[in-house]
């Protein structure tokens, strides 16, 4: 199969680009793995940035 | 990261998976586009816009918001007329930037990994369940999903809320909880466990557009559960907002009303009329819930799922793979986000022999030494951000009358600064042109600043000699109207940049190396779990026990609501910690004093008793709180004054025992004694579990017990929901009480009398059960003095305060301290745990980099000015300045680390020998003098 | 406006976590308010000393303004 990417060692994919996926991607990151956050829509954020003030504080979503 | 893929198998094993992904084409070349959107205003074709809930019309080419990312356009297939009809293609030409390709095609990907995260999220309830509610049938009844786009102010409307039937605002809108949760007619029988709080929100919202508008909020029981929720419902009941508790039947068009039946708990069925219906839809098994359990082999659970256990929360049934998220059980942001740094943590340590391999650090090229002889060569460059501030500010003008001043060598305009090909040609500019020294007028430092120092590192130069004008936010949005007001300012704020930027001196970057170790206070499953975790990541720690063995409240619990048993678990748990070489177990211990800052404290620990007592030091990184808390005691209800009352907690104990009469024939439950407003203010969140969980209990042992629970809210949430209904299935009766009539109890001789109202027979009703069962609520083991100590912020209930509630829910205030378990807040064991995981990853991540970094606009003492007055000392407000001795003589020295860039030293310094990297004395005077060295203000027609 | 009606000219100190925070914010919502505030961002208005408020006087200023 056609495949130019290199490939890493101590990788980890996360499925599923939400909030919960980009907080476990960035934190990966921060211990020292490549990770592949991988999303079926066209970007990142998931329900959460369509979420405009959140719960109990009203603060601002995005 | 990899969007727009569909995941479609996995094969090999834990640390060696391959994972097979079909990337559909997006039609444009991400690399090219700049997100103009030009092509979406030129695309002649319509296509419901998803984000918005299908609220709105978009075109087949778009983007779902402009904060989206990665942020580039891409062309839904379903309506594109090319795609679907090979006609069209309007966009290709109407590109600049050439970056529109059909001839894209699917690509497949293998990934090589070690591990797997799983948080696809969750799904939503299908529109067949709604239609009881007249959803579809009639336009003012929509979704909770559809009403947060109507409300926004970014969205289809907005922000102006109107019916979709004729245009008005809704005088009178109803919320309906429970769509889709807690529903046996749609398989759906758990609790979503996040509607209560965003129907609360949402209502807030709306009574902020409009405080006129009568809401009404049907509901079973609001289980607004989690750490100071309960009081956005008491701000949304006193600001008007009513809640019902009823069950909604129907929904029927009414004339130009919608219709509710309601059921009331005492059996009445009642009518009321509103114009706007919203319904409170649950979280529902991802779509791909299936699809994923049978590429990767997980077990889901019988609502779809992933299927985990109490004990470990965040592992699959697969080995090396791990799940986070709505998809563990619907659950709400911070529990969320929580969850994902524990999965972290966990996909860490299957990781731990490739850890670093697989990144790469970035290299710069070396840094230009700039001395005071040198020429000092500004480049400024004036950002148009699209018409953002050109249209307002006039660009040109701004960018020709930097090039007046002095040390202005360079000047010129740019569309997007940020973006990557101007990034590029700022690059090039500091070569050609020599530049030491950068000027960019655009947004604001506090979001951009990063990103354009990072642009200088790798053009040679060192990242502080660089200042950031903000002519966007303070100038051209905020003066709209008086573009030559506007205009002006910018002038003047560019000026006085340049002018300090004349003064700028590189600044070293400072790293301080990292104790390698943690201190964990705490030896409950939180704190055990977080020692662990580290050290099956490779980290050592001390885990502090104030009593003499570990394993805090699980010693008292038998059983789990899942049915696990707790005993076995924690003999695990305590031996594998005992074992572990990597963590130092000290009991009989309390940490009695503290000092450094995050990678470099140092602890006194003093444990033992009498005889043996002694103090021990630690030097470790990080700390990590997990203290605790206990079972609540109220002086209520005739605790502790009659035999027959006892606390939840007793009664488990006795419920093991085997004693004949240890599950009576007659029990009466009172939840919330002493909580929500009695002696303690908050929901303790375990205690309706824990009633269910002996409820269960009592009912395997004696079936013809009768058992009745007074309650306020069950706050059965989650999957515990079925728990509560086999429950009630097994005869068990629930009464709900108002809390301005709570049950009184009273006892005399060895009988205890229970007086409650009966708001289900409306009637009062008095009983003398077997035995009073109290949920008492639970209470933070000790936080004061610890709080003194490491300077935490508690709630005012004493619970440890973390730094944000979504985007750092572990970690505290303070620098390198994480917090987990009851001492955070009151939680079921599973929540603790996969806390306590959360607290490890994050504790893990300054012990992996082995450095911190310090900014470098800290401040420093020049010794030789320094006169050891001490006033720098004392003002300090994060202990960052120590006095030393330096010859004999008292002199003031910066801990860099702990150092927070305040200035307060700098501006209290009697002899100046203080002094801010980047807000130097000269650099500020001259920035100020350059404020005054033109009259440029001119009075302006307002 | 008569044309001799007074504007004065304000020099501001913006802490750079709230005011400066909150200016941006003002920005991004549209607020719009009167042009006469020229800007020096600092980390913490604990950074200003006297000296900075007496300055901006001497050069002009008719008010000065820390927000922090």
């Amino acid at each position: 199969m056609g495949n130019d990417i290199k490939q890493r060692e101590g990788a980890v994919m996360i499925l599923g680009g939400g909030i919960t996926g980009i907080q476990a991607a960035l934190d990966m990151t921060d211990l020292g793995y490549y990770v592949y956050l991988v999303e079926k829509a066209p970007a990142v954020g998931g329900v959460m940035a369509q979420l405009d003030k959140t719960f109990p504080t009203n603060d601002c979503s995005i | 990261m990899v969007t727009n893929a569909d995941f479609l198998a996995l094969e090999g094993n834990p640390g060696n998976f391959t994972a097979k992904l079909n990337i559909r084409p997006r039609y444009i070349d991400a690399d090219a586009c700049t997100a103009c959107g030009l092509c979406t205003q030129y695309c002649p074709k319509h296509h419901s816009d998803p984000y918005n809930e299908g609220l709105s019309i978009t075109r087949p080419i778009h983007i779902d918001y402009a904060q989206a990312v990665p942020a580039t356009y891409y062309i839904d297939p379903s309506t594109c007329m090319y795609i679907q009809h090979d006609t069209c293609q309007i966009c290709v030409p109407v590109c600049q930037s050439h970056a529109i390709n059909f001839n894209q095609k699917p690509e497949l990907r293998d990934l090589k990994v070690g591990a797997v995260i799983l948080s696809p999220g969750f799904g939503k309830i299908a529109p067949e369940v709604l239609e009881k509610f007249s959803y579809g049938k009639h336009p003012d009844v929509v979704t909770a999903y559809e009403y947060e786009r109507m409300t926004t102010s970014s969205g289809p409307f907005l922000g102006e809320i109107k019916c979709f039937s004729d245009g008005r605002h809704p005088k009178s809108m109803a919320f309906i909880q429970c769509v889709g949760s807690r529903d046996l007619g749609c398989d759906n029988g758990y609790c979503s466990s996040v509607c209560c709080m965003y129907a609360i929100k949402e209502a807030l919202v709306t009574k902020e557009h409009d405080p006129e508008v009568d809401i009404t909020i049907y509901y079973m029981d609001i289980r607004t559960q989690g750490r100071d929720f309960d009081a956005a419902r008491e701000r949304a009941e006193a600001i008007g907002i009513k809640f019902v508790r009823a069950k909604v039947a129907d929904v029927t068009p009414w004339e130009n009303h919608l219709k509710l039946t309601y059921s009331t708990l005492d059996g009445q069925h009642k009518f009321d009329s509103h114009d706007m219906v919203v319904l409170s839809v649950g979280l529902e098994s991802p779509k791909d819930a299936k699809g994923i359990s049978n590429t990767t082999g997980i077990e889901l659970n019988n609502y779809d799922f992933c299927k985990t256990e109490t004990f470990t929360p965040l592992q699959t049934s697969e080995k090396g793979i791990v799940v986070a998220g709505a998809f563990q059980g619907p659950k709400d942001i911070p529990e969320s986000a929580t969850q994902a740094s524990g999965a972290a943590a966990l996909a860490s340590i299957i990781l731990k022999t490739q850890r670093g391999k697989g990144t790469e650090s970035k290299e710069y090229p070396d840094e230009l030494s700039i001395t005071d002889d040198d020429e000092v060569r500004i480049g400024v460059f004036v950002c148009h951000c699209g018409i953002n501030i050109s249209s307002v500010v006039d660009c040109p003008d701004v960018a020709e009358d930097s090039g007046k001043m002095k040390n202005v060598t360079y000047f010129t305009e740019q569309l997007y600064s940020c973006s990557q090909d101007s990034q590029e040609q700022i690059k090039q500019t500091i070569k050609d042109q020599k530049l030491n020294r950068v000027v960019i007028a655009a947004c604001s430092p506090r979001t951009h600043e990063p990103l354009f120092q990072e642009t200088l590192k790798d053009a040679g130069l060192n990242r502080n000699l660089f200042e950031m004008v903000n002519i966007r936010d303070h100038c051209s949005w905020v003066h709209a109207n008086e573009p030559e007001a506007a205009t002006d300012k910018s002038k003047d704020l560019v000026r006085m940049a340049v002018s300090k930027a004349a003064h700028i001196q590189p600044l070293p970057e400072q790293t301080v190396p990292v104790t390698p170790k943690a201190l964990v206070l705490g030896g409950g499953v939180a704190g055990m779990t977080v020692a662990l975790t580290l050290a099956e990541q490779g980290f050592e720690s001390v885990l502090v026990e104030k009593s003499s063995t570990i394993g805090g409240n699980l010693k008292k619990l038998k059983n789990t609501l899942a049915g696990d048993t707790v005993a076995s678990y924690l003999k695990t748990l305590t031996a594998k910690v005992n074992k572990s070489a990597k963590i130092d177990v000290v009991t009989d211990a309390a940490l009695a004093q503290t000092a450094g800052f995050i990678g470099n404290f140092n602890s006194i620990i003093e444990s033992g008793k009498g005889q043996e007592k002694k103090e021990q030091t630690f030097d470790h990184g990080v700390i990590v709180v997990a203290t605790g808390g206990h079972e609540h005691r109220p002086d209520l209800y005739e605790l502790g004054k009659s035999k027959k009352v006892v606390t939840q907690q007793e009664l488990e104990t006795n419920l093991a025992g085997r004693a004949k009469g240890r599950a009576p024939n007659s029990i009466v439950m009172i939840q919330c004694a002493g909580s929500r407003g009695e002696d303690l203010n908050y929901c303790s969140k375990v205690c309706c579990n824990h009633a269910i969980k002996n409820i269960l209990k009592i009912k395997e042992i004696n079936p013809d017990s009768q058992i009745i629970v007074l309650y306020r809210d069950m706050r059965t949430y989650g999957f515990a929901e079925d728990s509560y209904l086999e429950a009630r299935k097994k005869g068990v009766i629930f009464i709900p009480y108002e809390v301005d009539r709570r049950p009184v109890v009273t006892s005399q001789g060895t009988n205890v009398q229970v007086d409650f109202f009966d708001s289900i027979m409306q009637e009062e009703v008095s009983m003398t059960p077997d035995l009073v069962t109290l949920s008492v609520g639970i209470v933070p083991d000790g936080t004061a003095e610890l709080s003194k100590m490491l300077k935490l912020p508690t709630t005012a209930n004493g619970f440890f305060l973390e730094a944000h509630v979504k985007l750092r829910p572990v970690e505290a205030a303070v620098g390198g301290v994480y917090i987990c378990g009851l001492a955070h807040a009151p939680k079921p064991v599973e929540e603790t745990i996969a806390q306590a995981q959360a607290a490890a990853a994050k504790a893990a991540i300054p012990l992996v980099k082995g450095v911190v970094t310090v900014d470098p606009i800290v401040s420093s003492v020049e010794q030789d000015n320094c006169i050891g007055c001490g006033i720098c000392t004392s003002l300090c407000p994060y202990g960052a300045i120590i006095m030393e001795k330096v010859d004999k003589k008292r002199k003031a020295r910066t801990i860099s680390a702990s150092c927070k860039a305040c200035g307060i030293c700098a501006s209290r310094c009697p002899t100046f020998a203080i002094s801010m990297g980047g807000f130097t004395n000269e650099q500020l005077i001259s920035q100020i003098e350059a404020f005054g060295n033109k009259v440029v203000y001119e009075k302006v027609e307002a | 406006m008569s044309d001799n009606s007074f504007s004065p000219k304000i020099l501001g100190f913006l802490c750079n976590w709230c005011c400066y925070a909150a200016a941006d914010a003002a920005g991004v919502s549209r607020f719009q308010y009167p042009p006469n505030l020229r800007t020096v961002r600092v980390m913490c208005t604990g950074r200003v000393d006297p000296s900075f408020v007496l300055k901006g006087f001497l050069e002009g200023a008719d008010a000065i303004f820390t927000g922090g």
